[in-house]
């Protein structure tokens, strides 16, 4: 999987991306067309280098440095199409040469700086003897043309159409013959220029990869210090976070001048449900951990104090917001499908991260608990690791359960309001022994203020089915 | 030539035709050749490609643009291919036109080049900001005044107007329409407090009250005028236009009772596409327009042969200009 594709389902993911301090295109590219990691040692390699430039970042001196290297990758230019034609054995014209030419120089400069981190983080192949052909005024200015130090006999043949233009009463065609002289030669030192300079294709296209990776680890390590992200560590039995949060939420809050509730969460290779009422973060706690583990396989560090991370094979969400009125199904028909189909993954692969936001919850709760049971049975039985949300109660006793604490805190005569909901609530998770699921909803509804008569009549409904029940 | 003492003074110049074949190339080269000796760096570009591309279909003939060591130019990736010239490139835009991206170049052998520039006022004051960047003095442009463009020449600090017969064969004609951009250009310009408050504004029509408040009428475009009359005068007479001035749009505030407390202001001359007719009504009535950024124009000149053929008598043009106009006029197949 790409990172493009990645970053379309997961809604955080942008938020991180947007927030990326990325110099150039190519930083960018390289990003957007990375490969999701499967690899234990591919994984703590990226993740090693993004420590390293967390280290140097921490040091004044260095960072210095490296805002310098940032300020020379900002003017890179993304050049893979030269390349392409000059590995691909074409001549290149005057501008491409001075684009190769301009990045050589750039690359250099760079290659300078980083020497002076002490450490090299990343190797740069040396374009030295590519400048030296480039440059052979060595005057180390940006420009180019096909100079007439290349050939001598390129130098004659100019030099006689300066003094044919210059003589008086000189006819075009004389000049005409002159020019096209000069054209021809041209055309040949050009030629032999680019086959001399071919061999440099495989380190300039090095290069590119290397600058492009450069740009990110700077900008990841420059992301981590700024959110307060961290290092994973692989782990390879359970996944356990503590102190997770959602950077995109949490920026939100704080620029509300409130307050995020990190929380902590362990998952076994198993299933697992939550449950706890309506706006306790149950969705929030699916979309962290989907990103928190596409960040991991891409090499990020992630939103939490620390964390120990399985690495899974695949990692399948649904949290309602899939389009499926665009191809013309129900929201029940298009979320049944989508589960069908982590069925007969949990079934295939064993190593996938399914998580499922309020399973079931467009059709009868009667349908539907026996739905999840289905569903959570599957993934306990082939042992997959896997988070449902839902409000039914009547779960399989043997499901492992936990339960957002709630709406525990002292509310007084407060109304509860989307603004000030946070404050009250208790975000965290708890290991739930008892299958009820609490019923918190008409409380939470009437604190938020909405109509009377709607809690009324339904505190009446359920009073109503008590005294049926008795009876 | 006297006017060019005058333009070393400013830092960016346009030259534009009034119709093509009024000999704005020929002017292009005058000044050119003239400011050989300059110690100054002078860059030259063009907006858009309109011009070109028209005159290669037509076979008039090519303008090239005759350059000499030292100068710096900036054409397309396409025209830079065909040049007939020697040169080393310093630079290539991220941004792309229609003929491939910009390349920016030094001279270093004189020889022929077609121009080739950014189409959008947008670009081209970036571009001009980027060559003072690189230690250019004067920045020369070849301006096209065309409704197809969206790059205005009024964005150079200095302008000279190439007229000729193409434009007209009546001498009488081709002074009123002249006179008529001439006085375009003229136009004053706004304060400079507004002139900040206004660029940032959007499109559509705003209207400006008495102390300088920039207030949303709720109209987006002169050009839906017709059914939203009755808002117009909500805040006030006087209004910025981001966009065109119509004919029609003038032809009705002509005709209001209040026209001689109604001030329009508009981004540069090029924005008013109404007839002289109605400009002139308009402005005889009380009417008033203003700019929000003027060019000083420095000189016009004129071409008295039309591409048909028929040949104006130079003396009598000049003479007849000079007379309405207050600018020095030169014959550009004379100087």
């Amino acid at each position: 999987m790409l990172f493009r594709e990645a970053i379309l389902n997961t809604s955080g993911l942008q938020f991180l991306v947007e927030n990326l301090d990325l110099k150039s295109s190519l930083g960018r590219r390289f990003l957007l067309n990375s490969k999701m990691m499967y690899e234990e040692f591919e994984i703590a390699a990226e993740l090693n280098l993004v420590n390293q430039f967390v280290q140097l970042l921490a040091f004044e001196p260095n960072a210095e440095i490296l805002s310098k290297i940032q300020h020379k990758l900002s003017q890179l230019r993304d050049i893979r199409g030269t390349v392409n034609n000059l590995q691909a054995n074409l001549v290149l014209d005057d501008v491409e040469l001075f684009e190769i030419k301009v990045f050589a120089l750039l690359t250099q400069e760079i290659k300078v700086l980083q020497k002076e981190l002490k450490n090299v983080v990343l190797e740069i192949p040396d374009l030295q003897p590519l400048i030296r052909i480039l440059d052979p005024q060595n005057t180390k200015i940006p420009s180019f043309y096909i100079y007439d130090n290349y050939s001598e006999e390129l130098a004659n043949v100019r030099k006689a159409l300066k003094i044919t233009k210059a003589k008086d009463g000189v006819s075009d065609k004389e000049v005409e013959v002159c020019f096209d002289k000069v054209q021809k030669i041209e055309a040949l030192v050009r030629e032999d220029l680019c086959a001399k300079i071919k061999m440099f294709g495989n380190n300039l296209a090095q290069s590119l990869n290397q600058l492009a990776h450069l740009d990110l680890l700077i900008a990841k390590a420059a992301q981590v210090l700024n959110l307060n992200l961290n290092q994973a560590e692989i782990s390879e039995k359970n996944t356990n976070y503590k102190g997770m949060f959602n950077p995109m939420i949490k920026n939100e809050l704080e620029n509300k001048d409130r307050k995020y509730q990190a929380i902590d969460i362990e998952l076994e290779k198993s299933v697992c449900l939550i449950t706890g009422a309506n706006m306790a973060g149950k969705t929030v706690v699916l979309k962290t951990l989907a990103l928190c583990q596409y960040l991991f396989q891409f090499g990020f560090f992630v939103p939490a104090d620390s964390a120990q991370i399985r690495i899974v094979d695949k990692i399948s969400t649904s949290i309602g917001d899939e389009q499926s009125e665009l191809n013309g199904l129900s929201s029940f028909a298009s979320e049944m499908l989508k589960v069908s189909e982590m069925v007969e993954d949990a079934q295939k692969y064993e190593n996938v991260l399914i998580l499922i936001d309020e399973l079931a919850r467009t059709t009868n709760p009667v349908e539907g608990l026996a739905i999840v049971n289905a569903v959570a049975d599957i993934f306990h039985q082939n042992k997959i690791c896997s988070v449902i949300t839902t409000h039914y109660s009547g779960l399989n006793p043997y499901f492992r359960k936990l339960r957002v604490v709630g709406l525990d805190k002292e509310l007084g005569d407060n109304l509860i309001t989307q603004k000030n909901i946070n404050s009250y609530m208790d975000y965290s998770l708890v290991e739930d022994y008892n299958g009820e699921v609490p019923h918190e909803a008409l409380r939470i509804a009437s604190l938020l203020g909405i109509n009377k008569e709607i809690v009324e009549k339904a505190q009446n409904q359920l009073n109503g089915k008590l005294v049926i029940n008795k009876c | 030539m006297p006017f060019l003492n005058n333009i070393e003074s400013y830092s960016s110049l346009s030259i534009v035709g009034l119709e093509k074949n009024t000999g704005k190339t020929e002017c292009l080269n005058y000044v050119l050749s003239r400011l050989r000796g300059s110690h100054k760096q002078i860059a030259v570009t063009s907006i858009g490609i309109d011009g070109e591309s028209r005159d290669q279909v037509t076979h008039t003939h090519k303008p090239e643009i005759e350059l000499s060591e030292g100068m710096v130019f900036v054409t397309s990736e396409l025209h830079y291919q065909k040049r007939n010239l020697l040169s080393e490139v310093l630079d290539v835009s991220r941004q792309s036109t229609s003929l491939g991206r910009l390349v920016t170049a030094k001279v270093l052998s004189k020889g022929k080049v077609l121009l080739s520039g950014p189409a959008s006022n947008h670009a081209i004051k970036e571009l001009l900001a980027d060559l003072r960047n690189k230690g250019v003095d004067l920045s020369i442009v070849d301006g096209a005044l065309s409704r197809k463009s969206l790059g205005s020449p009024a964005v150079t600090e200095a302008m000279i107007l190439a007229t000729g017969a193409a434009l007209s064969v009546s001498i009488s004609q081709l002074v009123f329409k002249t006179q008529y951009v001439y006085d375009l250009i003229q136009l004053p310009e706004i304060n400079s407090k507004l002139k900040t408050k206004l660029s940032e504004v959007g499109s559509g029509i705003w209207s400006v009250d008495a102390e300088e408040n920039i207030k949303d009428i709720g109209i987006s475009s002169v050009l839906l005028i017709d059914k939203e009359k009755d808002k117009l005068f909500k805040y006030g007479h006087r209004f910025f236009v981001s966009g065109a001035v119509t004919d029609k749009f003038l032809g009705f505030l002509k005709i209001q009772k209040q026209i001689a407390e109604i001030q329009l202001i508009v981004r540069d001359f090029t924005s008013i596409f109404a007839s002289p007719e109605t400009y002139y009504a308009f402005v005889k009535r009380g009417g008033s327009i203003r700019v929000l950024n003027h060019t000083n124009l420095l000189a016009i000149t004129i071409n008295p042969v039309s591409p048909d053929g028929y040949t104006l008598n130079s003396d009598e043009l000049k003479e007849a200009l000079e007379r309405k106009l207050d600018i020095p006029v030169y014959d550009i197949k004379r100087i």
